[in-house]
């Protein structure tokens, strides 16, 4: 089975009460997503995306063409027995609570008790829901709804998982937090269909993408090849002296290249984290979501979870690259031979954060998150990397981390 | 089975935590006590039973008939329309799984809630006595007429087949046939006339009835029987001399064994009315007569109506009969609940009810809606016997099986009419509207058309 999802000339034709066609809402879809890849399908409002979703996972009956789910039928219990799924929106039971909810869907999938137990509490855990696990789902936001509905996807270990706009209702943090998770289950081996129109989600994480208009793909490939400018080079340096500058334009000049210089931006979406993290660590009362972003244990790897890790924390740049600022990863990765002079460029890009507050701000943390038991997930988190729990590796992390940030920022 | 009994715990919480149970238990919880004091029915303390269980039974199985189509249609198609069908569906649980748990769910809130509000009724029932203040003699009519469970020997219609068609030919040969009329109409006429006949007494006759294989387990036995008269007297009161005893003695007069009851009563017309009389009378042969003598004192003729005359005997103990009734209602539930899973597997919530009510008022009052039809399409016959009468014959008879039909008179609900009564309800006709649902939702498109 070379494919997690393959359509043949999938159609959906939507017709009036006489049976005459009014709308072709997906139009000879052929779609291939490899094993263990993250798939993004993108597309204007309409375009047919969650149609096309509807009728992998069975809901919509295709007008002509076939769909296969991990070499299956989508509405065959053994194929469904491995797939998770996200709707557009989280519709959830209203009067459940949360651990209820997890509970009914865990056994949907015949888990036994224990197992259903123990994924619950990590998933709870994970998606940080775990103070409100026993109030009406009812009453959520939007945003724990959508946690809530993460978490309902993932209770069987799923090998495919089908996401309908997961980011949609959640604050920056919940996305990035989002964003994180699906790279991390990336890396356990899951393949990810993921629908969007956000296109800063589809960016930071996707492997390969698709882009659906008016039921018909328009382009595909892989981001990288798809946005990379083969014609410009960018260099990030730190705030050298103007005369430094001027050398550095003569050289370019001597090329007969433009050359534009100007101090990087802070990308929004680091600061905003930033600040909320630092007001959440002064434990400020929210009635909102807490998040670990724990991964749960029980979401099977392919490769022992050490191997993973340790990869994640001892190459310079890639770790905090794939969870903070994942597309430019790519480019690091690509770029691999240059790592050396490129951690030598970043070096001290910006003054170093103020590591014996972020201290004391660790362990406010972690009188807020009182749950946190097995703390060696932990420090994979935005959480540790942001207060430096590990000063050993966050300093280096900080420092790599904005330089990332803000060379996304200018390109 | 696991994820189906996952989808009926989660109906049941729905019920619960929506509070549509919790606003019919609340109803239910202070009307039947409400009407535990307010029924008196003729002051009496048997008619105070009759009327308090047959008042409760009605309004129980009329508020959770209710609550059994709104629930099962509701929890259905409340999933679709909030579309939380779309996270249930796409786990390893199959169209029809998901329905019979919904439908498992209602299905067991019914037996919880049927169980619950009959305790109630039986509890009432059974400490009522001790409330009110009942005379003896109040008291031994209750437990005989009441609290008990009796089987009834009715009185087949005679055969007047031969009767007529001898009446037929004489007219013809007299010519006096009405000119009007045609042949099947003449003959339906004069069977009316002869069987009116057998049951009717003029000033003076006897009319005798006889009943064969009677092995009565109490001591005492009941006539059960209503007058009609024609004309009336001045104060509806008819006086009858009644005898029940061995045969040989009633018919022929010839000296018998065991003794003969014949005493005269007076009664009002046109209602039941129950004579008491000791089991010793019937012979060992159990060949049973009952004989009504029209006295002269009456001045009229008396007519007993075809379902007229019945002897009970003690057959069974009221909490068992009360069971059984209590199980009929439980059938109807079942098959309201079937119902309920069929309508939504295609309609929207507001349809899906009506379609229901109609099906359930219909259904109520089959034996009148069947009748009629039958009587409406006497002229279009082949297009009404081949289509309507079938879906209409595809209803339940719920007026067939009605429970106060059995407790009011405290008439035996035998376990072969509860079995017959489950055969067809919820066996035969239940199952194959579940089974038109569950085909019907397994090929249909779930999501909604958005584009």
């Amino acid at each position: 089975m070379e494919y997690a999802v393959e359509t043949f000339s999938l159609t959906k034709i939507f017709s009036d009460w006489w049976g005459r066609a009014k709308v072709y809402a997906v139009d000879n879809l052929d779609l291939q997503v490899r094993q263990n890849e993250v798939f993004g399908l993108l597309g204007p409002n309409g375009s047919g995306k969650t149609t096309t979703l509807k009728m992998l996972l069975g809901l919509l009956h295709p007008t002509k063409g076939k769909a296969l789910l991990l070499g299956g039928d989508g509405a065959d219990p053994k194929i469904n027995s491995r797939i998770g799924f996200l709707p557009e929106e989280s519709y959830l039971y209203r009067y459940l609570t949360a651990r209820e909810t997890l509970d009914f869907y865990g056994r949907l999938f015949g888990l036994p008790a224990k197992v259903r137990q123990m994924r619950i509490e990590a998933l709870l855990d994970m998606v940080g829901l775990k103070a409100v696990a026993n109030r009406a789902v009812g009453t959520f936001s939007k945003g724990m709804a959508r946690r809530i509905g993460l978490a309902q996807a993932l209770i069987n270990d799923p090998d495919l998982l089908i996401l309908d706009e997961p980011t949609t209702g959640l604050d920056p943090i919940g996305t990035r937090q989002i964003k994180d998770l699906m790279l991390r289950l990336a890396e356990r081996g899951k393949t990810i269909l993921l629908c969007s129109h956000l296109l800063a989600d589809v960016e930071d994480v996707c492997d390969r993408i698709a882009i659906l208009y008016g039921g018909r793909i328009q382009t595909q490939g892989r981001v990288r090849e798809l946005l990379q400018q083969t014609n410009k080079r960018q260099i990030t340096t730190d705030a050298i002296s103007d005369s430094t500058v001027e050398k550095i334009k003569q050289l370019v000049a001597a090329e007969d290249a433009e050359c534009v210089v100007s101090s990087p931006m802070d990308k929004l979406e680091s600061f905003f984290i930033r600040i909320v993290m630092a007001a959440q660590q002064q434990a400020q009362p929210t009635s909102g979501a807490v998040s670990t972003t724990k991964i749960g244990d029980f979401l099977t790897r392919k490769e022992p979870m050490e191997s993973i890790l340790d990869k994640l924390v001892s190459a310079p740049v890639s770790p905090q690259a794939s969870q903070e600022a994942p597309a430019t990863e790519k480019v690091a990765a690509a770029r691999a031979p240059d790592e050396s002079l490129l951690t030598k460029l970043t070096r001290s890009a910006e003054p170093s954060p103020p590591e014996p507050v972020a201290r004391d701000e660790a362990a406010a943390a972690q009188a807020v998150e009182a749950q946190a038991s097995d703390q060696e997930h932990v420090r994979e988190s935005i959480l540790d990397r942001l207060t430096g729990r590990s000063p050993d590796r966050s300093h280096n992390k900080e420092k790599t981390d904005t330089s990332q940030a803000g060379e996304s920022g200018d390109g | 089975m696991g994820s189906i009994w996952a989808v009926a715990t989660n109906t049941i919480r729905q019920a619960v935590r929506m509070k549509v149970a919790l606003v019919f238990m609340v109803l239910l919880f202070v009307l039947l006590p409400a009407l535990g004091f307010s029924a008196t029915g003729d002051e009496t303390l048997k008619g105070r039973l009759q009327t308090f269980v047959s008042y409760g039974l009605s309004l129980m199985s009329f508020l959770l008939c209710l609550l059994t189509i709104i629930i099962s249609i509701y929890s259905i198609t409340s999933d679709i329309e909030h579309r939380q069908i779309y996270t249930v569906i796409t786990k390893p649980i199959r169209r029809f799984q998901f329905l019979l748990g919904k439908l498992l769910g209602v299905i067991v809130l019914d037996t919880i809630l049927v169980s619950i509000f009959a305790a109630v009724i039986y509890v009432v029932t059974i400490y009522m006595p001790r409330f009110v203040n009942a005379s003896e003699q109040e008291l031994t009519e209750a437990n005989n007429q009441f609290l008990t469970a009796r089987a009834a020997l009715t009185v087949p219609e005679v055969d007047v087949t031969k009767e007529v068609r001898e009446r037929y030919e004489q007219l013809k040969k007299l010519d006096q046939l009405p000119p009007d009329y045609t042949q099947d109409q003449i003959i339906a006429e004069l069977t009316k006339q002869a069987q009116l006949a057998h049951r009717a007494a003029g000033v003076g006759d006897v009319l005798v009835w006889e009943f064969d294989n009677i092995k009565p387990l109490a001591e005492g036995m009941f006539i059960r029987f209503k007058y009609d008269v024609s004309p009336n007297p001045p104060d509806s009161q008819v006086y009858g001399r009644w005898l029940a005893g061995d045969s040989q003695y009633i018919k022929y007069g010839e000296p018998v064994k065991t003794p003969i009851y014949d005493q005269v009563h007076k009664h009002v017309a046109r209602t039941f009315h129950e004579i008491e009389f000791p089991a010793a009378v019937v012979p060992e042969s159990g060949r049973l007569a009952i004989a009504f003598m029209n006295v002269p004192l009456n001045a009229t003729t008396v007519i007993f109506p075809p379902d007229g005359l019945e002897v009970l005997y003690k057959a069974d103990s009221f909490t068992a009969n009360f069971v059984r009734a209590v199980l009929l209602i439980l059938f109807r539930l079942i098959f309201l609940a079937c119902l309920g899973v069929l309508a939504s597997s295609f309609l929207s919530f507001p349809v899906a009810i009506l379609f229901c009510l109609v099906l359930f008022l219909t259904a109520s009052f089959s034996g009148f809606v069947v009748e009629s039809f039958d009587y409406l399409s006497a002229n279009i016959g082949a297009v009404y016997s081949y289509t309507l009468k079938w879906v209409i014959r595809l209803l339940p008879e719920f007026d067939k099986f009605n429970p106060t039909e059995f407790m009011v008179p405290a008439r035996l609900l035998s376990w072969s009419v509860l079995a017959r009564c489950a055969a067809v309800i919820v066996c035969l006709k239940a199952f194959l509207i579940l089974i038109l649902g569950l085909v019907i939702f397994s090929y249909r498109e779930i999501a909604k058309i958005t584009v």
